[in-house]
């Protein structure tokens, strides 16, 4: 975000995502808020700002298979749950210690996604979502089935700690939950401004033009979910460890269709619009589990019951809506924004 | 293009002032009941009457004057079954002030909160998890567990094996869903069943929303079954066995129903097929349920006509009776000023023996016991009604049978 009458004068400058010293600044100092957010936010909503951050690492990977390269899947809460027991089986079989557990989590849950991600290179939209639906429910199954994982009992990973101190409660959780979200989120963010970034874009505009200039549809493909599976993985290992309980239930195809409907609110290939779709219905959410007291109080003759439907209706309207009006997004508006700040005083 | 700005703008800024500015005001003497039900999702056909029925309950008593004067505020959470849904909402709620009691409607929310509510010296009421009962803890499930129900379904079916003059013990299939509440009734139940001679046949698991169920009840079938056990909750048990009555083996085969099978509401559609269904149940059914003023009497008053009338109504009815005998038995040994969710986890341990109007058998919590009552009936269907074939009778302890 440039203000009117700032250029670019070299080609690093050109590259640069912080681009001048108010850039600088305001990261920081949103760095700092964040850090220091657990010594005067509430209980509910650091746990809240930990739902927000593992979610925004899960939607990140869909973001990168799907925004970027145009592969439609629906077994990101699966390949969550292949992170989450990973890290489970590990810790509490293995006796490994979290921060070993985490990225081998990512890695296991990366090399489950290439097998499901292999279909993809014989179909395409509606064909190959329907395939991430199979691979969704092979792995609930197996998780149900195998004994390693706890079988239908789950298992209980124990908190992380470091040298002694206990990460045992949610306001130590998110010092670990934020920095791999940030650590994550930098990544992704560079990963699309990379060879393989731009890579995935080209099969996503047009596979057969990509092919043609040489892009490996092959190799990219599936290093897409590669990518976007280590992502979930890392976002269930997080999961496991917050919760301390890891059971087949928590991983469902409901989980999965919300996290594609994040992706679309916020906008397609974009990572600023992860963030944007994430918070907004994450909050919407929260909003309806909030106020089915306020109406169930304010209309008594609805009851509870009625109250907390009618909450549900309004959130499957208001994402409707966003759909009908913004099918591009919340990160579209934010681009639009920027487009205007960029230009300010000018109305052109 | 800035109309539409303006729009987005609008709902964004709402989403986000109104969940930062929305608190929920307490009055002076007020307790709290936190229920994180289904309303919405694939359970809410039991949890919504259930519920209905809890604070219809606790609508009485506070228009009454409350217990010694102190009011119960139900807060309900529609969890659509999630779990991460549940444990942000509890998180939300876990600082309501006097917050005395959390029901967590699935077993496995009850056991991603069990930690939070040991850290929170709380209580939970949760579904009927043996696991609970094995590793006493802070978590009361509503009555026997699954595989008590079971166990005490396997005594009536020795009994009904006799009654119809045969030898030895017969075969029983099992076909459930595929996921943990499908499987617990065995853990101890099995054992059970064996120690009585029964022969379990392997069991038989399908996903949960699955539309035909030929393919296992076949196999349980051929494999010799004289009984069939059929889980799931309603309306899953009434669609097995309207497949099993297509396939003509409820003519051969006796099927049996665990506490969450047919309720009388759902019986109608299907009554032809559930003919003779045997269901265990730990709370009153169909026309016992009926007959029981205190349950229509308060169901008349807020719901009107009988005509829609669900016999989990009571069961939720029955439990506002235990937080309220809670609530009482908390307040004799402290004031309402110093009172704690850890003195309400105390009294529950103390009702023993609590009558809650006939509806279920007396609570049975204690220092060594979280099953919230060892009673259970077995009721038929019969003529499209769920009448009873047993009185009240002590549900086995299989839990101890099995090694968790």
């Amino acid at each position: 975000m440039r203000p009117c009458g700032v250029f670019d004068k070299s080609y690093t400058q050109d590259m640069a995502i912080i681009r001048t010293w108010q850039h600088w600044v305001i990261l920081i100092s949103a760095l700092i808020l964040l850090y220091l957010f657990p010594l005067f936010g509430s209980y509910y909503l650091i746990s809240f700002m930990n739902l927000l951050a593992i979610t925004v690492i899960v939607v990140l990977g869909l973001q990168i298979v799907s925004g970027f390269c145009g592969q439609i899947s629906f077994g990101q809460a699966a390949f969550m749950a292949v992170g989450a027991y990973t890290s489970s089986v590990l810790t509490v079989k293995f006796g490994f210690p979290f921060w070993i557990a985490l990225p081998i989590s990512g890695l296991m849950a990366g090399a489950i996604g290439i097998i499901g991600g292999a279909p993809s290179l014989r179909i395409k939209g509606f064909y190959l979502a329907m395939a991430t639906i199979a691979i969704h429910f092979v792995v609930i199954w197996l998780i149900l089935h195998l004994d390693i994982t706890g079988s239908f009992k789950g298992l209980y990973p124990p908190s992380p700690s470091l040298g002694g101190f206990q990460f045992d409660t949610d306001e130590r959780m998110y010092y670990i939950i934020m920095t791999v979200m940030i650590i994550m989120t930098y990544s992704a963010r560079n990963l699309v401004r990379t060879k393989v970034g731009r890579a995935f874009v080209a099969i996503r505009d047009n596979d057969l033009a990509g092919q043609l200039m040489g892009v490996s549809l092959y190799y990219y493909k599936l290093l897409a979910f590669f990518i976007s599976c280590f992502y979930a993985g890392i976002a269930g290992s997080l999961w496991a460890h917050l919760i301390t309980v890891v059971n087949s239930e928590q991983f469902t195809l409901l989980h999965a269709l919300e996290y594609v409907g994040m992706l679309i609110v916020g906008g397609m290939g974009s990572i600023p619009g992860v963030f944007f779709g994430v918070l907004f219905i994450r909050i919407l959410n929260e909003m309806v589990m909030l106020t089915s007291p306020v109406l169930a109080k304010a209309f008594p003759w609805l009851g509870t019951s009625p109250a907390a439907a009618l909450g549900l209706t309004a959130f499957g309207l208001a994402v409707a809506a966003f759909l009908i009006f913004e099918p591009r997004g919340l990160a579209h508006r934010w681009e639009i924004f920027k487009a205007s700040y960029r230009l300010y005083p000018f109305a052109y | 293009m800035k109309k539409t700005s303006v729009i987005f703008l609008s709902l964004v800024l709402t989403v986000c002032f109104g969940f930062l500015g929305l608190t929920s005001p307490s009055s002076a003497k007020e307790v709290a009941y936190l229920s994180l039900a289904d309303y919405t999702g694939p359970i809410a056909g039991l949890n919504v009457p259930a519920d209905m029925g809890l604070e219809d309950y606790i609508k009485e008593i506070n228009a009454q004057g409350g217990v010694d004067g102190i009011t119960i505020k139900f807060i309900g959470i529609d969890t659509r079954y999630d779990v991460a849904r549940a444990v942000s909402a509890y998180k939300r709620y876990s600082r309501t002030p006097r917050l005395l009691m959390v029901n967590s409607i699935s077993t496995g929310i009850g056991k991603a909160l069990s930690r939070l509510i040991e850290r929170d010296k709380r209580a939970q009421l949760v579904p009927g998890d043996g696991e609970f009962q094995a590793h006493l803890g802070r978590s009361f499930i509503w009555g026997p567990a699954y595989q008590d129900a079971f166990a005490a379904m396997m005594d009536w079916v020795m009994d009904d094996w006799k009654a119809k003059g045969k030898s030895g013990a017969p075969v029983v299939g099992y076909v459930n869903w595929d996921n943990p509440y499908g499987r617990e009734p065995l853990r101890g139940g099995k054992e059970y069943a064996e120690s009585l001679g029964i022969k379990i046949l392997p069991p038989e698991f399908f996903p949960p929303g699955s539309l035909k169920h030929d393919v296992y009840l076949n196999r349980l079938a051929e494999g010799g079954a004289h009984y069939i056990w059929a889980g799931g909750v309603d309306p899953t048990p009434t669609n097995v066995i309207r497949d099993a009555y297509a396939l003509g083996l409820t003519r051969k085969i006796q099927f049996l129903n665990g506490y969450w099978g047919p309720t009388a509401l759902g019986i109608g559609v299907h009554a032809e097929a559930l003919e003779g269904t045997a269901i265990v149940s730990f709370f009153q059914r169909g026309e016992d349920a009926m007959n029981n003023p205190v349950v229509t009497d308060l169901w008349k008053k807020h719901r009107g006509s009988m005509d829609q009338f669900n016999e989990v109504y009571g069961m939720g009815m029955s439990w506002g009776m235990t937080y309220v005998a809670g609530l009482k038995s908390a307040l004799e040994k402290t004031s309402f000023k110093k009172l704690e969710a850890d003195d309400m986890y105390k009294a529950y341990q103390s009702i023993t023996g609590l009558k809650r109007a006939g509806i279920q058998g007396p609570c049975a919590y204690s220092p060594t016991s979280r099953r919230g009552s060892v009673e259970v009936k077995i009721y038929r269907v019969k003529g499209g009604k769920i009448v009873p074939e047993t009185n009240w009778r002590k549900a086995p302890d299989a839990v101890s049978l099995h090694k968790f």
